[in-house]
């Protein structure tokens, strides 16, 4: 049995005992899972990672990474984990090689060891011609790759990417998931992100959790969440008059159909599996089908629905910018 | 911890090195205060050779004249006086500039990156401060050289020699050293750069200005006298403003410079423990 490697329990950030940042949030990830928290901007993501970090007190509950209570033994979650903050952190005026190996100092690995890693990290991330440039000259994407390698030169048990593929270009992102899931899956590093970019945490994550407004709304994976939504839509436009609502009720895999003139709008679960015998049975009865389209449900519908869809740009309690701002000036 | 505020700090000064350019504007400053402002005073010229229409005799004339350059501790020249005065001021207004990079470390995310390691605490504060001690040091020597290097500028008494010149650079690594302490704590504790910069200068200014570093405390009004004897500033200039004048220094001399430096260390001390009480605070989780 897998164990848990970060356990948070109720946890709780509350700023000048006003605003609540994590409201009594409780979650766990398994060693070698890719989890992730999804939420609109300030909806407590980062404040979730500063916590399990060491960098934000806990103001109520517990949380453990990597064994050790974050609270009580900071100094050992210190030694196990690796970040890659959303701000990137790299000196501008150092050069990348230099970078990297402060990171290493600063973790305490031996010279020789991190010159190393060091060099097959910069290898990995495809970094190694620059290595030896100021940061200042590198584009957007090289910092990123940079900050990953920054993370990793200790060879930490749990890695924490915040926001990883911020303002990235489509390219430079897709790079960026072949890295993070390569991590993940070959070197059996366990990851705990965040993101607001949907299709990010579903084509990466094993298990995700939506947040919003400090408090976790819904769990589980991608496909699990989706499911939830009622499956996939098919629509149908028949040929003739004649109303096929009852029939298309009773074939086994769909369960919701409504007509709209002469579409109708059919829900199924694992429309892969049972489409082609759902067209057969159609065809058997004598219909001919004049057009025929399927929508997968997405991760932003889920999102949506769990979040509302209201624009968060209003001032009201559900500004989450606003909340941002607010906490920045409390702390 | 030593090796961790070592790497911290050589990530700090190699930026510096890289960036030379950031040593100009103390330098400059230094330029300015010696070179202008030090040239256009000479007490001993303000002396009326004569009152009422009568000349003074060259014999009283003389008498005033060596009164005066005593009260400016015997320095040949006042810019032989104010270099230490100037060493101090710009060594106290560099601190609030080195203060900068540690707030923008901040700003940007790096202090998060050091915070969320496993170094120790210390290392972070100790790193800063010496860092910020070093560039000033470097400015402090550089001063020395202007001085010297301006005509009819700093005037080095003979037997001035390697002694002294390693007891003046210790009376102001002493009063640096601390300062570093208390501004470098400042920087850990404001969010801006502006602040850092208020605060500095309402430190910085009138501690330089209630001191010996510009003009002698003789001529100061009683409160302000108060308040520039115990200034560790003044111990700083007076010590080393001993060892320019006079060279080789009598047993009571010594026994000032003794009880200056002393005065020092114990000031240097106070401010690297307070400093580092107040800065593990504001390097807590937030």
């Amino acid at each position: 049995m897998k164990t848990n490697i970060i356990e948070a329990v109720n946890l709780t950030k509350t700023y000048k005992k006003t605003v609540k940042a994590v409201d009594h949030i409780s979650f766990s990830v398994e060693e070698g899972e890719l989890f992730g928290f999804i939420g609109p901007n300030g909806a407590g993501k980062t404040t979730t990672i500063k916590m399990l970090t060491t960098l934000a007190s806990i103001t109520d509950g517990t949380a453990s990474v990597a064994g050790y209570d974050v609270d009580k033994n900071p100094a050992a979650v210190r030694e196990n984990i690796g970040i890659v903050p959303q701000e990137l952190t790299a000196d501008d005026e150092l050069k990348g090689v230099e970078n990297l190996l402060l990171s290493a100092k600063l973790h305490h690995v031996p010279n020789d060891v991190a010159r190393k890693k060091g060099k097959e990290l910069l290898e990995l991330l495809e970094l190694e011609g620059a290595a030896q440039r100021q940061v200042k000259t590198y584009s957007g994407g090289m910092r990123r790759r940079l900050q990953l390698a920054m993370g990793l030169i200790h060879e930490p048990k749990i890695l924490f990417l915040d926001e990883p593929t911020l303002g990235l270009d489509i390219q430079t992102r897709q790079n960026m998931w072949t890295y993070i899931r390569d991590l993940n899956r070959k070197e059996g590093i366990t990851v705990f992100m965040t993101t607001h970019y949907l299709e990010e945490a579903d084509s990466l994550c094993d298990r995700i959790a939506i947040i919003d407004g400090g408090v976790i709304k819904v769990s589980g994976s991608p496909s699990q969440l989706k499911e939830k939504l009622g499956g996939d839509v098919l629509t149908l436009e028949l040929n003739g008059d004649s109303d096929a609502t009852l029939f298309l009720r009773n074939i086994e895999g769909i369960s919701e159909v409504t007509k709209g003139d002469s579409v109708y709008r059919i829900k199924l679960l694992q429309a892969g599996k049972v489409l082609p015998s759902i067209i057969e049975e159609i065809t058997r009865k004598g219909f001919t089908i004049a057009q025929i389209g399927l929508t997968k449900p997405t991760l932003d519908q889920v999102f949506l629905q769990v979040t509302g869809s209201s624009m968060r740009d209003e001032g009201s309690n559900g500004d989450a910018f606003g909340q941002r701002i607010l906490i920045e000036r409390l702390k | 911890m030593f090796s961790d505020t070592f790497a911290l700090t050589a990530r700090d000064l190699k930026k510096w090195v890289r960036n030379p350019a950031t040593i100009m504007p103390g330098l400059f400053l230094a330029v300015f205060w010696l070179a202008l402002f030090g040239s256009s005073f000479n007490p001993t010229n303000l002396i009326p050779t004569q009152i009422g229409g009568t000349s003074l005799p060259p014999a009283v004339l003389s008498q005033i004249r060596s009164a005066i350059v005593g009260t400016f501790g015997g320095a040949p020249t006042y810019i032989t006086y104010l270099t230490a005065g100037i060493i101090s001021l710009i060594a106290v207004i560099n601190m609030a500039y080195g203060g900068i990079g540690i707030v923008l470390d901040r700003q940007l995310g790096f202090r998060n990156m050091l915070l969320a390691s496993p170094i120790s605490r210390a290392s972070i504060y100790f790193s800063g401060v010496l860092q910020n001690f070093t560039k000033v040091m470097v400015l402090a020597l550089l001063t020395f050289v202007v001085a010297l290097l301006i005509p009819n500028g700093l005037q080095l008494a003979q037997g001035f020699g390697i002694l002294g010149f390693l007891g003046f650079f210790a009376a102001f690594a002493l009063l640096t050293f601390a300062f570093s302490c208390i501004f470098t704590t400042i920087a850990f504790s404001v969010k801006a750069v502006e602040p850092l910069v208020a605060i500095a200068n309402f430190i910085a200014f009138p501690l330089a200005f209630i001191s010996n570093s510009l003009f002698p405390i003789a001529s100061f009004p009683n409160w302000m006298k108060t308040i520039a004897q115990v200034n560790p500033i003044s111990k700083a200039n007076e010590a080393a403003r001993l060892l320019i004048v006079n060279g080789s220094l009598s047993t009571s001399q010594m026994g000032i410079f003794a009880g200056d430096i002393l005065y020092l260390a114990v000031f240097a001390l106070a401010f690297t423990i307070l400093g580092y009480v107040a800065a593990k605070k504001a390097l807590k989780a937030e």
